[in-house]
């Protein structure tokens, strides 16, 4: 579909940018229910091997084992949500943190699914990019009508208080269930194109940091509101982008320019901080989120600055 | 061999309970899963690693040292990723301390670089045999230094006024303030000797081992958030109980069952512990919702 229009590293970008989008609104789900899951990378690695194995194994074609993934990494989520009701806060965070070592262990240790070696080979998905926009856009116009539904403000008042909630005859067992459950099938989608674009996993693929960045993100964007993982998503993901095309605008800049002290120093500072390398880029990562949570810890999109955004037409329709 | 792996079983659970009491100390006092400790666990055995390479330290000034460094980077922690945050938010605090757990190790990668480094040998390795048991001097020095510094802060913690003032802290602030006890101030102390005590283990760590990597942190982290669950949330003697026996399970499911095995087990018991007992073997500190 874009072939003429983008070069095979920006297809490659905005491939990750989605996936991590969707694993971001799978955190979104159960969250609004309030419950943390740090176990996001568990689910979509189930995702990821249930469809890799149907396609390389039985020839399935993607589209197929991409449904069947999102579907196995559902039901594994709501039999790990059952337990998982009880619980809540911390013990919820470090039950699924367990929860997603021990998927990385059984991947570790089974054979069938290459075990240490890992699993090589797994069938390259040429239309990536077209069922991760397709999955987006599904999952905008969802969380859009869930937002206004009975659903959605039912799912907000557990967040807010659990017991009230309960006690406005709202029944928390069932939606906290469906919410997390839905939330792991939707992470099975993200392992599931994840691993056909990739065409590379083992166990260390889904691990921990994996799970961290998920929340990450919708931490981020701004969890309360449905733009917030989306928001998150593409900023994070953009920012070493970002980082990188400074670079290259600095070197845009003629010599003369800043060929004289202390200008140079300054030039060469900043110059070598935008080097593009894997550690400075995710110290710079570490850093805006020590600083996001100080000046915003509410994330980048709140409910509020989106009133205010729609403020003009309120005002208009009010008056 | 059992008795040989008993007491590797007791090595590795002697690191996992120095870790574990940092985590249960700083959980205690703020209801903080600290992100960033096994970060700082690395950090100490780096340090003492510079300190013996370079700086020509004998091994008790560089345990010394690494303690000093990684107190000094808990100072660190609270101002910039802890005091600043806002603490109404229950992810606030947690995602600061990740992007700590993230500036530190790239750091680390991109200062000291990212393979695995050997450990001078900082102690004359000799074997002694008492009955059936060969146990070597490397071995009695670990164990030794880890279960006097256990029995300190357990002193520490219960018989020193500060001590006191970081158990009231851990029931409740506000009636802690109340009583005269500089919370702030107790945080800090607190932090200070979590950070200590890990960057004496990761020390222990890299002398047990021979090598250390900037990677190391992450599961040190993982390990010790088990063992601080089994043992009861904020509860140290509880910690450094679950430690051990968590060392134990693990070593002996390695020798006995698997060593791809071993991991699972510890994973199953954080889970069978949370589903059924939450409150850790010997009950938790701090009762939390949950």
């Amino acid at each position: 579909m874009f072939d003429g229009l983008l070069d095979g590293y920006t297809r490659s970008l905005l491939i990750f940018a989605g996936i991590h989008m969707i694993a971001a609104y799978s955190f979104y789900l159960p969250y609004k229910t309030g419950q943390v899951s740090l176990g996001q990378a568990g689910f979509m690695a189930i995702g990821a091997y249930a469809s890799a194995i149907l396609t390389q194994k039985f020839g399935i074609p993607f589209a197929a084992a991409l449904i069947v993934g999102g579907i196995a990494a559902g039901i594994i989520g709501i039999a790990i949500g059952f337990p998982a009701l009880r619980i809540k806060g911390i013990y919820l965070l470090l039950l699924t943190l367990g929860f997603s070592e021990i998927v990385s262990v059984v991947a570790l240790s089974w054979e069938y699914v290459g075990g240490a070696q890992g699993f090589r080979q797994i069938s390259f998905n040429p239309f990536t990019l077209e069922y991760v926009i397709v999955i987006i856009a599904v999952l905008l116009f969802f969380f859009a009508r869930l937002e206004r539904s009975s659903l959605g403000r039912a799912m907000d008042s557990i967040h807010q208080d659990e017991t009230a909630a309960e006690v406005m005859g709202i029944d928390v067992v069932r939606i906290k269930l469906l919410a997390f459950g839905l939330g792991a099938g939707i992470a099975g989608l993200a392992g599931a194109l994840y691993a056909h674009h990739a065409t590379f996993m083992d166990s260390t693929t889904f691990n921990i940091m994996l799970s961290v960045e998920i929340l990450v993100f919708v931490v981020v964007g701004g969890g309360s509101t449905y733009w917030g993982p989306a928001f998150g998503a593409v900023v994070l993901n953009a920012i070493p982008e970002f980082l990188r095309a400074l670079r290259e605008w600095l070197e845009l800049i003629p010599v003369a320019w800043t060929n004289f002290y202390p200008v140079n120093r300054v030039y060469d500072f900043l110059h070598g901080f935008l080097d593009f390398e894997n550690a400075k880029r995710l110290i710079a990562y570490g850093v805006i989120l020590i600083l996001m949570m100080i000046f915003r810890p509410d994330g980048l999109l709140t409910r509020d600055s989106l009133r205010r955004l729609r403020l003009p037409r309120w005002k208009s329709r009010h008056a | 061999m059992l008795y040989q792996q008993l007491i590797n079983g007791l090595m590795l659970g002697a690191s996992y309970a120095l870790i574990a009491i940092g985590y249960t100390l700083i959980f205690g006092v703020l209801k903080l899963l600290y992100f960033a400790h096994g970060e700082v666990f690395m950090i100490g055995a780096f340090a003492g690693l510079y300190l013996v390479l370079y700086g020509g330290a004998n091994i008790y000034v560089a345990l010394l040292g690494a303690m000093i460094i990684c107190a000094l980077l808990g100072v660190i922690a609270v101002y910039v990723s802890v005091r600043p945050v806002a603490k109404d938010r229950p992810l606030a605090p947690l995602i600061s301390t990740i992007g700590l757990t993230i500036i530190l190790q790239n750091l680390a990668v991109y200062l000291l670089g990212g393979q695995q480094v050997a450990f001078p040998e900082a102690i004359k390795q000799e074997l002694y045999h008492i009955g059936p048991i060969t146990i070597s001097s490397v071995q009695i020095f670990i164990l030794g230094i880890a279960i006097s510094l256990m029995v300190v802060l357990w002193f520490f913690i219960e018989h020193t006024k500060m001590g006191r003032a970081i158990r009231a802290t851990a029931e409740n602030h506000e009636t802690a303030a109340l009583l005269g006890v500089d919370v702030n101030r107790v945080v800090l102390v607190t932090f200070m000797i979590g950070s200590g005590i890990a960057g004496v283990a990761g020390v222990l760590d890299g002398i047990k081992n021979s090598g250390i990597s900037p990677f190391m942190g992450l599961s040190a982290a993982v390990k010790g958030l088990i063992v601080m669950l089994l043992g009861g949330l904020g509860n140290v003697p509880g910690a450094m109980i679950a430690g051990l026996l968590l060392g134990l399970i693990e070593i002996l499911s390695a020798a006995y069952i698997g060593t791809t095995e071993r991991d699972f087990f510890s994973f199953a018991i954080l889970i069978l512990i949370l589903l059924y007992r939450p409150t850790g073997l010997f009950g938790a500190r701090t009762p939390e919702e949950r």
